[in-house]
């Protein structure tokens, strides 16, 4: 297991500066995931810890000691590629093995790692097929195979389920998790996908344009998202984006005034009493339907809401609804008998609303006094 | 697609192909049936012997043991003759002794095949690490040094020949003839090395890097990558680079004619066959069947390397 830790790493390719002042903190046995859209610098900083890139400024740091000189093969570090890089003309077998091999392991070790990443990964009827043989899922389990059987410090994941299939990857999720529950080797897992970056990471680290957009808990990540791209980006279907105007009691939407819980006291992030402009953040989630409150008073509601589609997901429902003319998502109760053309009132609790700066995109409300 | 060829435009077809082949093979029979026609049968245009002779094979390949030469019954009692001295005597006999007919092929055989895998051997080892150093790694001035290699290619053999052969003689490599194979050696390495390099090298470049870069993360240092992966994974390119080089070293003429020109007994093949063509000695079948037997080993090597020469070892590695 290791620790590692990233200190002002700057990357450039030329004159390209890709990694802007990263610095991020992975402990012993954690699992980090970072998560971005393309092009955001995510793989680029895993291969910077790989030591597959030379970082440009910066310090990368893992067990306490500073690994910028140090050559990928001294590293004990584990990884898989997107693109598998399977060796082509080595069997399934041998592509599993060849790492533990070159360790040093005895046969006996060899034998059952390679037993038990076989099971584990369903491999065990083509271990001695070329990868050419196999199809992109199987050539991916292949490279996680290769992965699971060392004995190294730290995993490292460039987005290892993309080209499974929705069941396979659900069930390599859960797969990843278990195997990092039982060995708890620290693991740094890139992907885009925010449901697997939700489900697997003890941390999660948004980036964006080689910046780090913000790191945190995935509940942290979820529920008080620093600013409008991490609160769009994280959550499925993503936050609603409400043009709104924030007054110190109330905030005014399409002219009806949904009252704060809390007055916000003058100076708190500076709302003047004339109000200003602010995007509002609600997730499609955390809507309800009046109908299913059963007295419950607290919540906050915007009234006709014209419902313009009805989509059953069978767990629940999704609305695309529109209050005046901004269209925007909620999710109900499975028992919503709302049709399209149907005008509703929806609730929500404020307190799981956002408050985000027209401008900057910040959130007011995590703003530092 | 379908083949939407009609019968005649396939026949057609065929014909052509047929007469490139007979176009190109058509010297190759030549040699075959000459060097296996007797004397008699030399000015019939037919390519088929009346009677398969194999006897110039057997003599180049030393099968058959030499007869004795019969001394002339004439002879003999001349050198009965008292007055003769014994000196004169031995000078006499050793002109029915004498060996001089007999084609070394064996002996030039064995020092093209010598010279030639030698040649072939070094320039692919180095072939390896400077192509991979083209394809791989980035430092400066490569461009230009990947430029300069192939310069060398475009140089006449002729021209560099004088100047070659002066250099070797005044630092005294020249005189000896381990200095003169050294020689040679070098100047068939430095002629095939720059197409070595570049086929190489573009063979190198269609190796996806990450497959290395797994390596990397397997415990390999770029040696170990190159020598575990990249060279596996390379076999038909190296392969073809060796056989190029050997085929180059085991044919050339100009170089081994001014470097080997008085040591007769490490002439290569190239150059004995030459003496062979202008000797005493020079008789079709002879001629034609060390000819054949001189293609032979550029015919095993390719029909050997076809068997391994299927491209695509790199499939499956990655993701396309």
């Amino acid at each position: 297991m290791a620790s590692v830790k990233l200190n002002n790493i700057y990357k450039s390719f030329g004159d390209v500066e890709v990694l802007h002042d990263i610095n991020l903190e992975v402990e012993e046995g954690a699992f980090v995931v970072l998560v971005g859209p393309s092009g955001c610098g995510k793989s680029t900083t895993l291969r910077l810890i790989a030591g597959l890139e030379d970082v440009t400024r910066g310090e990368v740091i893992i067990n306490n000691r500073v690994v910028n000189m140090i050559e990928p093969h001294h590293r004990n570090i584990a990884m898989v590629f997107q693109n598998y890089a399977l060796y082509p003309h080595k069997n399934v077998r041998e592509n599993i093995i060849f790492g533990l091999k070159r360790a040093g392991a005895t046969k006996e070790l060899i034998k059952n790692r390679l037993e038990k990443a076989s099971r584990i990964l369903e491999l065990r009827d083509m271990l001695d097929r070329k990868p050419a043989q196999l199809s992109g899922g199987q050539r991916q389990r292949v490279a996680m195979g290769r992965v699971l059987v060392r004995d190294a410090d730290l995993f490292l994941f460039d987005e290892p389920l993309s080209n499974l299939d929705a069941k396979l990857r659900h069930q390599m999720r859960s797969e990843i998790r278990r195997i990092h529950r039982e060995y708890r080797t620290t693991s740094i897992y890139v992907t885009h996908d925010q449901v697997e970056a939700m489900t697997l990471g003890d941390k999660v680290v948004v980036m964006r344009d080689g910046l780090i957009e913000q790191q945190g808990s995935p509940m942290e990540i979820y529920l008080k998202p620093n600013n409008i791209f991490v609160a769009t980006f994280i959550g499925a279907p993503s936050m609603n984006m409400l043009d709104a105007r924030l007054f110190p009691d109330f905030v005014l939407l399409e002219g009806q005034q949904i009252p704060l819980k809390k007055r916000i006291e003058k100076d708190h992030f500076l709302i003047p009493e004339k109000g200003r402009d602010i995007k509002l953040g609600i997730r499609p989630d955390f809507f309800r339907n009046e109908v299913f409150l059963d007295g419950e008073t607290s919540m906050s509601r915007i009234e006709d809401v014209k419902v313009d589609l009805v989509e059953p997901l069978g767990f629940d429902i999704e609305l695309d609804v529109k209050v005046g003319a901004q269209s925007f998502k909620a999710r109900l109760d499975l028992r919503t008998s709302a049709k399209e053309g149907e005008t509703i009132n929806l609730c929500f609790d404020m307190d799981r609303a956002h408050f985000f700066d027209i401008e900057t995109g910040k959130n007011l409300f995590l703003l530092p006094l | 697609m379908t083949n939407r060829r009609t019968i005649p435009q396939n026949l057609l077809l065929a014909l052509a192909i047929c007469a490139v082949l007979l176009f190109c093979l058509f010297p190759f029979v030549q040699i075959l049936s000459t060097s296996l026609k007797h004397q008699i049968d030399w000015g019939n245009p037919s390519l088929i012997p009346i009677k398969v002779n194999l006897e110039a094979y057997k003599e180049l390949l030393g099968i058959v043991k030499k007869e004795e030469t019969q001394i002339p019954e004439t002879i003999k009692r001349l050198l009965d003759n008292p007055l003769i001295t014994e000196e004169k005597k031995e000078e006499i006999l050793e002109t029915y002794r004498s060996t001089s007919d007999v084609f070394p092929f064996l002996r030039y055989f064995l020092n093209s095949f010598l010279l030639s895998t030698s040649a072939a051997s070094i320039s692919l080892f180095l072939a390896v690490f400077g192509a991979y150093s083209f394809s791989r790694l980035r430092f400066k001035g490569r461009k230009i040094v990947q430029r300069g290699v192939l310069f060398v290619y475009m140089v006449g053999g002729v021209l560099l020949m004088v100047p070659l052969y002066q250099i070797s003689v005044k630092i005294g490599l020249a005189k000896s003839i381990w200095g003169s194979l050294l020689s040679l050696l070098f100047i068939y390495i430095i002629q095939t090395l720059p197409v070595s390099l570049y086929m190489l090298g573009n063979y190198f470049r269609s190796i996806p890097y990450s497959i290395e870069e797994a390596a990397a993360m397997d415990g390999c240092s770029r040696l170990e990558a190159i020598y575990l992966i990249i060279l596996p994974l390379s076999v038909p390119m190296l392969m073809t680079v060796f056989i190029y080089c050997f085929i180059i070293a085991w044919n050339e003429y100009l170089f081994a004619s001014v470097f080997l020109r008085q040591f007769h007994d490490f002439y290569t093949i190239p150059l004995g066959l030459q003496s062979l063509f202008v000797s005493k000695n020079a008789i079709w079948d002879r001629i034609m069947s060390a000819s054949m037997l001189t293609l032979l080993p550029v015919i095993l090597c390719f029909t050997f390397a076809m068997r391994h020469l299927t491209g695509g070892l790199s499939e499956g590695g990655v993701k396309e």
